[in-house]
């Protein structure tokens, strides 16, 4: 079977200084993974490892190009950067949105009628529907961060990498958040793979847990793999 | 009524309609891409290419549009090297055209010297029908490529790294990008001249961004404010006598002023407005 992503003993350095190694480890559809570790610990470096954004120096990566209905496999990607949103940058929050949809096929057609029930869903799910006129540079730093989500729910893509996702959201709206990831991981068969802090909330929606942790034999401030554990449910 | 029956005023006419087209479009992705700059990099590379062709005897405009594009490439490849400070390659690029010009300069006879300064500043008495007829080719071409390239260049200005996990070529992207603005300069440069080519490809993008909140309506305000300062600044420098490109710049400039000040009271109204709801 061909995992969405695939990550065979990943090794990654700055100039000559490991960052990361001995990583590896798979993502497949409907699978929930947390990847943790203290700050500073390279999670956003291995993620952009598995995007093609950094090359590793050793190992391989590998994200599955078709999904396991046979189409080309979709990836939607959140940056932790929300503070990378170009604050004049001229776009309402509908425009933004949609354009999550034209990696769905529509680089190059007019959105139909269901794109758009797709974008209002999504805007809806994040509470951002009413703020769709209003320009991307006038909205408050959590707002940004949940239309950079509404735009990858929009996009439907069969892969989630998400990098500290709930930055900025209160405890409500984090589980509703983790909910709506379950569902789509469950429901509709998403790989989802996300980076945060948050790890003993998220532990009782996500499947699997990995945490980097330093390595004690390093001179250097490098970080390894625990492990990468399966979560045991709580009985509901 | 009388400037309508010359003939290099009905090119001019017809070169500055043409103009208002694409500057909007190049002038926002530029804008947004933090390239601003790059467009006076290529206006003084696209000297160096006009003099190559004075000093080597073929036609300026083809020597200009090949040393363009190749430095517009050169540029791409910059920018990936000094991704952190971008600007390090306008810089290095910019000194280097200009120290080529002058050596060019140097090289060839008096003549050249002659030509160079209508290049510099522009002659609308100069423009020719083959030159209006390129640009019109030009317009046809990059209005094409925006509306079918319009949804990923949007995705590319608004953030390269999620362009790229989207699956989009972003360095042939960007390199055709470059190439094609380019390309734009050296038709554009012969009219309004070297030194305030970028000012004019820039500002009308400027002025609509901040009069709209969506992207196409800052394209649709960009192309009636290009057309606006174009116009009226061909009208009055042929009135006045003044360079076309200065003319039509400072017009600009004066549309910047206004439609901020306005902007500004707009927003203090606003202010006192909710204000005064609020009794604070």
């Amino acid at each position: 079977m061909v995992h969405y992503i695939e990550v065979k003993n990943l090794a990654f350095q700055y100039e000559e200084e490991p960052v990361l190694e001995n990583i590896s480890f798979e993502v497949d559809a409907e699978d929930f993974v947390m990847l943790t570790g203290e700050n500073g610990a390279a999670k956003t470096t291995l993620l952009r490892n598995i995007l093609g954004l950094l090359k590793p120096s050793k190992g391989s990566v590998r994200i599955a190009s078709q999904n396991h209905f046979g189409e080309k496999l979709v990836v939607g990607y959140v940056s932790q950067q929300v503070a990378s949103f170009n604050a004049g940058f001229p776009s309402t929050v509908l425009e933004l949105v949609q354009s999550g949809r034209y990696q769905r096929g529509k680089w190059f057609k007019r959105l139909d009628k269901e794109d758009k029930m797709h974008v209002q869903r999504s805007l809806e799910s994040v509470g951002m529907w009413d703020m769709r006129h209003k320009k991307i540079g006038e909205l408050s730093g959590g707002q940004k961060q949940r239309i950079s989500l509404a735009r990858v729910f929009a996009t439907d893509p069969d892969l989630f990498v998400l990098d500290e996702p709930t930055t900025g959201m209160d405890g409500n709206a984090r589980k509703e958040f983790y909910k709506l990831l379950k569902h789509n991981c469950k429901e509709h068969g998403k790989g989802i793979l996300m980076v945060t802090h948050d790890h003993e909330e998220i532990r009782h929606y996500a499947d699997k847990h990995i945490e980097l942790v330093r390595k004690e034999d390093s001179p250097w401030r490098c970080f390894s793999m625990d492990s990468c554990k399966e979560l045991s449910k709580p009985h509901s | 009524m009388e400037m309508f029956f010359h003939g290099f005023m009905q090119r001019a006419f017809q070169a500055s309609l043409l103009i208002s087209l694409i500057a909007p479009v190049l002038g926002l992705f530029l804008i947004l891409r933090r390239q601003s700059l790059m467009a006076d990099t290529l206006s003084h590379v696209s000297l160096a290419g006009v003099a190559l062709g004075l000093l080597i005897g073929v036609n300026p405009t083809w020597t200009n549009m090949l040393v363009v594009a190749v430095i517009a490439i050169l540029l791409e490849y910059l920018r990936a090297v000094y991704r952190t400070y971008s600007e390090i390659s306008i810089a290095i690029l910019m000194s280097a055209g200009m120290a080529l010009v002058l050596v060019l300069m140097g090289l060839s006879d008096g003549g050249a010297t002659l030509s160079i300064n209508q290049f510099l500043f522009g002659s609308i008495v100069t423009i020719s029908e083959q030159q209006v007829w390129m640009l019109l080719m030009l317009t046809i071409i990059i209005s094409l490529l925006y509306l079918v390239f319009r949804k990923p260049m949007y995705i590319l200005t608004f953030d390269e790294e999620t362009a790229f996990t989207a699956g989009l070529p972003i360095n042939t992207m960007s390199v055709l990008f470059n190439v094609l603005t380019g390309i734009t300069i050296a038709v554009i440069m012969p009219i309004v001249g070297a030194l305030l080519v970028s000012a004019i490809i820039v500002l009308p993008a400027a002025i609509s961004m901040r009069l709209s909140k969506s992207f196409n309506g800052v394209i649709l305000i960009g192309i009636v404010i290009a057309l606006i300062g174009m116009l009226s600044g061909l009208v009055a420098s042929y009135e006045v006598g003044t360079p076309p490109g200065a003319t039509i710049t400072l017009i600009l400039i004066v549309v910047f002023a206004i439609t901020a000040f306005i902007k500004n009271v707009f927003r203090y109204n606003k202010f006192e407005r909710f204000f005064k709801k609020s009794n604070i």
